[in-house]
């Protein structure tokens, strides 16, 4: 995975073991698994929640939280679905929060620019990229918490109606209405600084 | 922009919804764009076309924004793992704690940690990597000795699983006996996978 190339932990003996594995062992107390578990997935985790959110910074602590509140109900993890499946459920739902709890148009000025490779780009082009994603996540920004979670999870991350209805908890009728109505507020936008 | 010239001939089911000049209301086409059901009329019809331009163009611009599976750069999952666990360790599940030697030696083991230690053992069988494993103690028999309950992840290639389940339970009873002092009972085998383990024969080892 992309994340642990910076991690100078020593290597882990449960490393090559499959989730399912670390995940039994971790839900009966072996801490060292759940290590595991983390450091493979914090980084697509951190991926997600970014999208939603628009803040890597916010993005890690949404992930730290929903690792934690893992490791407290994993006694009671059943195994219905894949580890994987259940934690980007929990990060998903972090996120919700997180985007419900914003004040009104709070990240507007505050919203990161993405990390150019500038050795790569023309300048100018790079101020046109940067200049899109900004007004994109401004226009972002004008969704509701969950419009903007049932648009980012079905177009940025690929995700099934299916699979959006069953990980925020609606009906796919109404992840459907959220992702057009957030389509067309984006059209919308688009419209409007063309 | 798709917005239409003449009155709606019927109100829209959805307030944000918007009929087109065509008759279609924007919601049908661009759902049965995505679903890839487009019939005659939208390949044809400007409307519909311009309604679908515009859903292409925001795909292309939000481009950026998407990532895919990946981590962002310049994050380190290390330094997240480490915040985390540093938490977990306060919150940590040991289980019940089993007597080691005889049982007015005073001494104890958590569940947790014997575990680990059995789990290790189990994968010392080339191909086997054990899951659960549970230890209980059960002092009303009068010999003081634990039972053990393991899941154990078997090679697919293993054409004799009663044989391999004895050599698990050998390595787990030498386990308990010699690195840890603990006394057992029985050791109850589930194999709960079968999998298909490249060079089966060389591995398994504790790494």
């Amino acid at each position: 995975m992309a994340g642990d190339r910076t991690s100078t932990a020593p290597p882990d003996t449960q490393a090559g073991l499959d989730d399912a594995l670390l995940t039994v062992r971790a839900a009966e107390g072996d801490e060292e698994a759940f290590a595991v578990l983390v450091r493979r997935h914090a980084g697509a985790l951190v991926g997600l929640a970014t999208r939603l959110l628009g803040n890597q910074v916010e993005a890690e602590d949404a992930v730290q939280d929903a690792f934690i509140s893992a490791w407290r109900r994993l006694p009671e993890f059943r195994g219905q679905s894949s580890f994987g499946t259940w934690i980007y459920r929990i990060v998903t739902n972090r996120c919700l929060n997180v985007l419900r709890a914003r004040k009104p148009q709070a990240a507007l000025d505050t919203a990161p620019e993405p990390a150019a490779p500038e050795h790569t780009v023309a300048p100018d082009r790079i101020t046109e990229a940067r200049a899109a994603v900004g007004d994109m996540r401004q226009a972002l920004d004008g969704l509701s918490a969950e419009q903007r979670a049932c648009w980012v999870l079905r177009e940025l991350d690929g995700q099934s109606y299916e699979s959006i209805a069953d990980t925020v908890g609606i009906s796919q009728q109404a992840v459907r209405a959220r992702v057009f109505r957030a389509r067309r507020h984006l059209t919308n936008a688009m419209g409007a600084w063309r | 922009m798709t917005t239409g010239t003449h009155p709606p001939a019927a109100p829209p089911p959805d307030s944000d919804d918007e009929l087109l000049p065509c008759g279609r209301l924007l919601s049908q086409v661009w759902a049965a764009w995505e679903d890839a059901v487009t019939d005659d009329h939208q390949r044809t019809c400007s409307h519909c076309r311009q309604a679908i331009g515009e859903l292409e163009a925001l795909r292309t611009s939000v481009r950026d924004l998407s990532h895919g599976t990946e981590a962002p750069d310049g994050f380190a999952a290390g330094a997240l793992a480490h915040r985390v666990m540093d938490v977990v360790r306060l919150e940590l599940r040991p289980g019940k704690p089993l007597p080691l030697g005889a049982p007015d030696d005073g001494m104890w083991i958590m569940e947790s940690v014997a575990a680990r230690t059995l789990r290790a053992a189990a994968s010392r069988v080339p191909g086997v990597q054990a899951s659960s494993c549970r230890i209980g103690y059960d002092d009303a028999d009068g010999t003081g000795r634990a039972t053990v309950s393991l899941g154990i992840q078997a090679p697919l290639s293993s054409t004799d699983l009663a044989e391999l389940a004895e050599n698990v339970r050998g390595q787990v009873e030498v386990a308990a006996d010699q690195h840890l002092g603990l006394g057992i009972a029985r050791v109850d085998i589930r194999v709960t996978d079968l999998v298909d383990v490249p060079g089966s024969t060389e591995e398994g080892h504790e790494r």
